[in-house]
């Protein structure tokens, strides 16, 4: 699209979007595609003759093998090889293609014959393993120890020389084939569908070649590879969702083939890119871009129990509780009567020691019992006595209510020289006391006074609120206002003080480098005063700067939350009360509800027109894909949009046809506009032909006539057309034998034109 | 050894596992005495800096030597003539070899058609190597697509670099931890990496 135009979104409506119920069928996550063994038949090789070619597709998203004889390749798998010791077994396992799906670890220890991202072989292990597995199903036999059969087989455009060269030596030492023929996939796929001079667009798994063809000669000095194909698709998917979706692709419940099934089913290539775009996460429809996935979840299981289940279950809760309750009472009853007896004693202790004879009997009677004197002794029988008296008051309630009467202090009357040492410290002990006991009476009355306070300001407000309903709205509006804007102002400042170089940070470091300096600024000296003071502190305000640097800190969560929520409780209380009184403010006005998640972008894009509960287990197991579904196949138009730094499929195609140095002035350059080819896994996309044809069109000269054409199939195409071209009895020249190789080198190769050039 | 899909139980599925297993499987074809080279298994970037040394070696052997006239240079082509032999500059000169033999051959692609056998690609010099067919970088001014939605937008947050749609999708950029940030940027190659 050159045109960009783009209309800036204005919801002109504030009223509430309604939500949509959730959809009755969501999609649902594929199986592993294991489709059974593969046969083997030995009849074709029975019957062929040593001339009949084994054509190989050796693509990355499949290897298509079969006879050349064959309508459509016979064997079909991802190039995929799991081999590993069992232990259980004690033996060597080896799985090929889409049998390492029905086996948990076969599928965890598959390795691929590509290197991730590139479209050249690169596990010679597991091209081994494939190729083996290709001649064991076409039946090939082995009696001479070799592979009787030439071989066709497919590689990417300039396939470097490595590649091409252990390949050959993998199929001419290991296997002893007698002669092979590389080709291009794409220019097979182009010749198959009978193509004579067009531009080939071939949208493989990993990447994307545009070839040039005049008269059944590709120009392959002007043929361009893009590196992005279907299988980075299912990439870019799996890394949007993952972070779109934190925590939900990690835990491995999503696997590969999953994703590209999701790349298959849900996205399609759009007509005009930005404009659908703009109007994906609208609220209108959305339903229908909205595509939910629902991932396989474990419900919390909420246990149902019946009426009578509860009452019983009540019923013994309170039996229990009844049980506890009574225990206890007759422990501590218990326990009283143990104290009580204790007391008995202590009481006959006391008369004992009053009547004692002499002061020492006296005294080794209370030491006995571990009392320092006889006062402690009474102290310990006052204690006793009231901890009893409480106690039986509280258990078997027996008693009155023991009368609260103002302590006395009655030495505080005393002169101190009336008091001799003892009666010093006592006098002590009961000042101290006194003040408590004032402080505690003084901390009630201002309480008191407090709420005396708050009632009268209440009815104060409420005579307000009646005789002028009007000023008192106002009011409480302002009084809204300034509340949200508080907390706005205090968000802003959070984030600001964020950025080092915010005026607000710059701010806080100058007050605190001013507050440790020894000769601070901006307070000035009064006469007099000492040369040491500042004079800091002498105004109440000046404490506040402390609060002002704090607020920067790191760690002032807590404090921050504080006031955040008392800012927020002060909002709630007062929408509480202009909810009650102002007729004109409704529900609708709340500031929560403005928050409103039906109008909200983050919230289609993430959970579409649904509500979404995050306690729900099943609705956190879901994946919506809608800007998905048309931004991750559009990479091929814009690589940008996936950070890869090539032109995309038009601009090359531009380039190539229109640029002076290259094709703008080849005499068959309107006859390759006529025949634009597309082949290959990505042009299964929806839209793919009408997209580049109008965008083409769009960068193209008026007057040339342009037509786009799909091949008949774009997957199986190239292995078809090997087949065809394998076939043709003079093409046996473009085999290389196993003597020319042995005796030209690894690299040989015959070039024809539906093949790579020699570089 | 879990069965994941088909097989049922134990046993079928172990009698399952035994009939794929393709390491029982008699392979007579094989040549017995074939040994697998040490480290064949190369990564692409291997292979191209090995193919783009190798290159280079040829091309400093035919320029020092004066032996042979380097194939690409046209008489009285300034630009060929200064092809530099220091190996550190190579690179680039290899890719100019390449541009200029395209170019030649495109211009050259009038004769080449009329012919009806000859082969595209004459056999002289470096001409269609795999990382010379890789597309350019684009020359078109790059759109701005908001990196949570995926909206068209012209918007930029300054302190992350990323492009966000509208000022719901502010607030949100400016919730994002840095981890979170890197990863929004990793989905365009933008992210800081370190090394």
């Amino acid at each position: 699209m050159p045109h960009f135009t783009r209309t800036i979104p204005i919801s002109t409506s504030t009223a509430r979007n309604t939500p949509k119920p959730p959809p009755s069928t969501p999609y649902l996550l594929s199986d592993p595609p294991y489709t059974g063994q593969l046969p083997t038949s030995t009849s074709t090789y029975r019957t062929s003759i040593g001339a009949t070619a084994i054509v190989i597709d050796n693509g990355s998203s499949s290897v298509r093998a079969g006879w050349q004889t064959d309508a459509s390749p016979r064997l079909q798998f991802p190039p995929l090889m799991a081999r590993y010791t069992d232990r259980k077994l004690n033996r060597r396992l080896c799985f090929i293609g889409s049998e390492i799906y029905f086996d948990g670890t076969a599928r965890g220890q598959a390795k691929s014959l590509y290197e991730p991202g590139s479209n050249v072989v690169n596990n010679w292990d597991v091209q081994e393993g494939i190729l083996d597995y290709i001649f064991v199903k076409l039946g090939v036999d082995g009696r001479d120890g070799v592979v009787d059969r030439p071989v066709v087989m497919t590689e990417p455009l300039a396939n470097t020389g490595y590649t091409r060269k252990v390949m050959s030596e993998l199929l001419f030492e290991l296997y002893n084939v007698p002669s092979v023929a590389y080709g291009v996939d794409a220019l097979f796929s182009y010749n198959y569908n009978g193509g004579n001079t067009g531009l080939i667009v071939s949208s493989a798994n990993t990447s994307t070649h545009l070839i040039p063809v005049v008269n059944q000669q590709p120009l392959l000095g002007q043929a361009t590879r893009l590196d992005w194909g279907r299988a980075n698709c299912a990439d870019l998917l799996t890394r949007l969702l993952r972070t779109k979706y934190p925590g939900l692709l990690t835990t491995g419940k999503v696997t590969d083939t999953q994703i590209e099934d999701l790349v298959r089913q849900h996205c399609y290539i759009s007509l005009d890119y930005d404009a659908e775009m703009q109007r994906m996460l609208d609220w209108t429809g959305l339903e229908a871009r909205d595509h939910l996935v629902q991932l396989p979840y474990q419900e919390k299981e909420v246990i149902q129990k019946t009426e009578e289940e509860l009452r019983i279950a009540e019923e013994r809760k309170r039996e229990s509780g009844r049980r506890l309750q009574e225990q206890a009472a007759k422990m501590r009853l218990e326990k009283l009567v143990r104290k009580e007896q204790e007391l008995e004693y202590f009481k006959d202790l006391q008369l004992r020691v009053q009547e004692a004879p002499n002061k020492k009997e006296a005294r080794s009677m209370l030491e006995e019992e571990e009392f320092r004197d006889e006062a402690a002794l009474e102290r310990r029988i006052k204690e006793m006595e009231k901890s009893i008296r409480r106690q039986r008051n509280k258990d078997v309630g027996d008693l009155e209510e023991e009368s609260e009467e103002p302590p006395t202090y009655p030495l505080l009357d005393v002169k101190d020289e009336d008091l001799d040492e003892e009666g010093l410290k006592a006098k002590k002990a009961q000042r101290l006391l006194k003040s408590n006991h004032d402080a505690r009476a003084r901390a009630k009355a201002e309480k008191e006074a407090e709420k005396l306070r708050q009632a009268e300001l209440q009815r104060l407000d409420d005579i307000r609120r009646e005789t002028d309903l009007d000023a008192w709205v106002a009011e409480r509006r302002a009084a809204r206002a300034g509340t949200i804007q508080r907390i706005k102002d205090r968000d802003r400042l959070k984030a600001e003080l964020g950025n080092r170089k915010s005026q607000a940070s710059q701010m806080r470091m100058k007050h605190i480098a001013n507050l440790a300096s020894d000769t601070p600024f901006g307070r000035k000296r009064r006469r007099g005063q000492n040369a040491d003071d500042d004079g800091f502190g002498a105004d109440d305000a000046d404490w506040a700067i402390y609060r002002e640097i704090q607020a920067g800190k790191d760690n002032d969560d807590d404090d921050a939350e504080e006031e955040g929520e008392d800012y927020g409780a002060q909002l709630k209380e007062i929408e509480k009360q202009l909810l009650q009184y102002d007729p004109n403010f409704t529900e609708e006005s709340l500031e929560e509800r403005r928050r409103d998640w039906t109008r909200s972008l983050h919230h289609a894009f993430h959970h579409g027109p649904y509500s979404y509960d995050s306690e729900s287990a099943r609705e956190s197991a879901q994946l919506h894909l809608n800007v998905e579904r048309i931004r991750v196949p559009e990479v091929i138009f814009h690589p940008e949009i996936a950070g890869l730094d090539q032109a995309g499929i038009v601009e090359i195609a531009e380039d190539i046809l229109t640029d002076p140095l290259r094709l703008a002035s080849h005499p068959a350059r309107n006859d390759i506009l006529k025949d634009v080819f597309v082949t290959g896994g990505y042009a299964l996309f929806q839209n793919f032909e009408e997209r580049l044809r109008s965008e083409l069109q769009a960068v193209l000269p008026v007057d040339v006539a342009l037509r786009v054409r799909r091949a008949r199939d774009p997957v199986l195409d190239a292995w078809k057309g090997a087949a065809r071209w394998a076939g043709q009895v003079e093409r046996r020249g473009a085999f290389v034998s196993r003597e020319e190789w042995l005796e030209k080198g690894g690299e040989y190769l015959k070039e024809h034109h539906l093949g790579n050039a020699f570089p | 050894m879990a069965p994941i899909t088909t097989a049922s139980n134990e046993e079928t599925h172990a009698a399952l596992l035994d009939a794929l297993d393709m390491q029982k499987v008699p392979k007579p074809f094989r040549n017995p005495h074939y040994r697998a080279p040490q480290r064949r298994n190369k990564n692409l970037k291997q292979i191209l800096s090995e193919a783009q040394r190798a290159q280079q070696s040829v091309l400093n052997t035919q320029q020092n030597s004066g032996a042979v006239t380097p194939q690409t240079t046209v008489e009285g082509d300034p630009a060929s003539a200064s092809l530099n032999p220091n190996p550190a500059q190579g690179s680039q000169d290899l890719n100019r070899l390449v541009l200029e033999k395209n170019a030649q051959q495109s211009n050259g692609t009038g004769a080449a058609a009329t012919l009806s056998v000859g082969l595209p690609t004459s056999s002289t010099g470096p001409s269609v190597t795999y990382t010379s067919i890789q597309a350019a970088p684009s020359k078109k001014p790059k759109k701005k697509y908001c990196d949570i939605t995926g909206l068209p937008t012209t918007y930029t947050d300054p302190k992350t670099g990323l492009n966000y749609y509208n000022a719901e999708m502010f607030k949100v950029v400016r919730g994002l931890s840095t981890g979170q940030i890197q990863e929004y940027l990793a989905l365009r190659n933008a992210n800081t990496v370190l090394k």
